[in-house]
């Protein structure tokens, strides 16, 4: 048993400010929004000045909610097409590309980097610049071709903003996976390639396993941004008829759109709810790992 | 520095002794969405605050009408905004239920012109016995329509549709003889909001002798055949023979695409209101205004559906105006200034920057006279003796989503007529009450 630096009261007072933070920035709005989320309450109209409290009912109204169940399935895919296979693919595909290339990979991280770094809204614009019907920079570069001018958005909304989504975030994980590989001992991989071992037998056998911690966290953290990400309405608004409607912008359009304050909450703690079942499986799955 | 400083505390005390402040608020933007009405603040907003020995602030905003209300909404519910409210009239029922605007009876004893607002308009800007809004204009609904597309096209001017056949007919010519152009824009879906429910919906299932809102049982309407003709005819249009864009509808910004799209004369008709014509395409409107409007756009109005018993013409009014804020600390100076802003000089040159139908009886015949604005005279004298209201209670913007997404339903193809008017038929009784909705044949 290590001694500790410091004494457990002195670690509980460096604490406290912290603590006390969270407190007041986390719980106590997250509190809010469950009780909110058990009244009818709306922005306007007789219920914004005296609300009533309703239980459970707008929870058994949103389980009824075509709404929601297409803004559930449109967040899956997206979380499942842009974070886990695009981001988390994507940038450890980079990684291991430009593993031991020090300048390659410099030059790719500073372009992929630069993706991440710009201001959301800016890059909003850039991508409807870059997809519209009749004046983007696509569908010129198509017809310059001779090929047919494509509605990105209206005929691939959900693609598009996948897409989108994995340009903007692979950074993370490239870097990620990028400072994992740089832990694993360069004898390992010297060894291996003495004997003459396939590149894919080097990745299962010997890079895989030192890097699965590091993984897990990615897919951690990359899901649960994912999940409760806004910036495909400066798309798409959420459209067309709703078939990019994720779970964020169903919540933002019920309670500042359509003013159902207390609806709108509720939806959001289920949103919160799914968050906290994905983090418990990852976490799960890491566990397991150490058994 | 030090001085500097001293300056600056001084200059803030002053200010805070002296300094009384109105603030207005307007979805007006320089250069922008109703640039006419910033550049008619401007000039008279400095006589008045010389007069008054006061600062009068204009917040511009020149956004989405409904994120507009979102940002009144929270602005009052988190005990500010601005004493001024430039906003629709149609908000007033489900704002004085939530507590935030207050009644103007009082401002209005104030106000000399008061006496000149016809009936039709005090009852928009009043609510449960009190009045909480002040009129500044309304407006009718009617088909614009590019002359020079019409001319191309073969079609003979003027032109007047007398039923709904006549206008899928030109369509049809349009479409045929002008490949790339859209023949016809009216309004479906929920990206355009109240837009669509207004100038798209209201206006067809009106010419079917329709309503959404029963006067005379009080109850809202979930099934009719005029409901279903209705609805086919936007399936017609843009469905059966794409007639329409339907992507167009429901893509993001899609009333700021429509109105850049005929200002490129890509669209041959556009059935919208009397502000579409006055400020989106005014010459001065650098964004989609026409130099030679008068000479290029037509406008005709909307026919019934055509069926004996049918009407045959429609139209449909809102307006907006002035509410004043619940929060509002200094009701007795937003009452002068407001007095002001309504003396006769700035109210005839409001209409000459933004002609528009005249809420006020002493107004009309000045307006129609002095300012010879032919297109408000014509349009008035035209559609007034048509036109209707909204079923304005706080429900209605509730109702008005559900209509919106039956014409998105039937337009994008997702629905069947029927399928869509069961769905609308299922939400608006969860909404309202079994015992407030009632089946017409």
């Amino acid at each position: 048993m290590r001694k500790s630096l410091m004494g457990k009261k002195v670690v509980v007072l460096l604490l406290i400010p912290a603590l006390a933070l969270i407190f007041i920035f986390l719980i106590l709005p997250g509190l809010w929004v469950l009780k909110i989320g058990m009244t009818n309450e709306t922005l306007t109209g007789a219920k914004a000045r005296n609300p009533d409290f309703v239980g459970f009912e707008n929870y058994a109204k949103v389980l009824s909610d075509r709404f929601f169940y297409n803004a559930l399935r449109v967040t899956l895919l997206f979380v499942l097409g842009s974070a886990i296979v695009g981001q988390a693919g994507l940038g450890l595909s980079l990684a291991l590309l430009t593993y031991r290339k020090r300048k390659l990979r410099s030059f790719v991280q500073s372009v992929v980097i630069l993706a991440w770094i710009i201001p959301e809204v800016v890059v909003a614009y850039l991508w409807i610049a870059f997809l519209d019907k009749d004046y983007g920079t696509l569908n010129m570069l198509l017809s310059v071709l001779g090929l047919r001018k494509v509605n990105w958005f209206y005929e691939y909304p959900l693609p598009t903003i996948i897409t989108f989504n994995i340009w903007r975030g692979t950074a993370y994980s490239m870097l990620l996976f990028s400072a994992a590989l740089e832990t694993i001992p360069p004898s390992y991989l010297e060894t291996a390639d003495v004997i003459g071992v396939s590149a894919w037998r080097k990745f299962k056998d010997i890079i895989f396993p030192n890097i699965k911690s590091y993984t897990l966290t990615d897919l951690i953290l990359i899901t649960l941004w994912t999940f409760n990400v806004f910036t495909p309405y400066l798309l798409t608004g959420g459209g067309p008829s709703f078939r990019t409607e994720l779970l964020s912008i169903y919540i933002y359009r019920t309670a500042f759109r359509y003013f159902k304050l207390g609806y709108g909450a509720s939806i959001a703690t289920i949103a919160l709810l799914i968050n906290f079942a994905l983090a418990m499986f990852y976490l799960s799955l890491s566990r397991r790992k150490k058994a | 520095m030090k001085r500097l400083l001293v300056l600056v505390l001084v200059l803030a005390m002053a200010a805070f002794i002296f300094g009384e402040k109105v603030t207005i608020i307007a979805n007006a933007i320089k250069g922008g969405k109703n640039t006419q009405v910033v550049d008619w603040f401007e000039k008279y907003i400095p006589e008045i605050e010389k007069e008054l020995g006061i600062d009068i602030e204009l917040i511009q905003t020149g956004i989405k009408d409904e994120d507009f209300k979102a940002r009144i909404v929270l602005d009052i519910k988190g005990g500010g905004g601005a004493d001024i409210l430039w906003i629709d009239g149609f908000w007033v029922p489900e704002f004085v239920e939530a507590g935030y605007l207050r009644p103007i009876d009082d401002i209005l004893a104030e106000i000399p012109a008061w006496k000149y607002y016809y009936d039709s308009m005090k009852a928009m800007g009043s609510y449960k016995g009190k009045t909480y809004l002040i009129p500044a204009s309304t407006d009718v609904r009617m088909i614009y329509y590019n002359k020079e597309l019409f001319k191309k096209a073969g079609i003979p001017i003027p032109w007047q549709p007398r039923s709904w056949e006549d206008i899928i007919k030109t369509a049809r010519i349009i479409k045929e003889k002008l490949p790339g152009v859209i023949p016809i824009q009216l309004n479906a879906g929920t990206e355009m909001g109240e837009a669509t429910t207004m100038q798209g919906f209201f206006m067809v299932l009106l010419g079917a002798g329709g309503n959404l809102y029963d006067w005379e049982t009080g109850k809202w309407i979930i099934k009719s055949s005029a409901l279903r003709d209705t609805l086919n005819f936007y399936k017609r249009i843009y469905v059966d023979e794409k007639l329409g864009d339907a992507a167009l509808q429901v893509s993001a910004g899609a009333r700021e695409k429509t109105f850049e799209l005929f200002r490129q004369e890509k669209i041959a008709m556009y059935v919208e209101g009397t502000w579409f014509y006055t400020s989106v395409l005014n010459p001065n409107n650098p964004s989609w205004g026409f130099p030679d409007r008068d000479e290029r756009i037509g406008w005709a109005a909307m026919p019934g559906r055509g069926k004996p018993g049918d009407p045959e013409f429609v139209s449909i009014s809102g307006g907006t105006g002035f509410a004043v804020n619940i929060n509002c600390k200094n009701p007795k100076l937003v009452a002068e200034v407001l007095k002001r802003l309504l003396y006769i000089e700035p109210q005839l040159s409001y209409f000459e920057m933004k002609p528009f139908v005249s809420p006020r009886s002493d107004l009309a015949d000045s307006c129609w006279t002095v300012n010879k604005d032919k297109f408000i005279a014509e349009t008035s004298r035209a559609l007034v003796k048509y036109t209707t209201f909204r079923p304005a209670f706080p429900v209605y913007p509730e109702i008005s989503f559900q209509a919106q997404l039956l014409t998105e339903r039937v337009v994008t193809g997702q629905m069947s007529v029927d399928k869509a008017i069961e769905e609308f038929a299922k939400e608006v009784t969860r909404i309202v009450g079994k015992e407030n909705v009632i089946e017409k044949p």
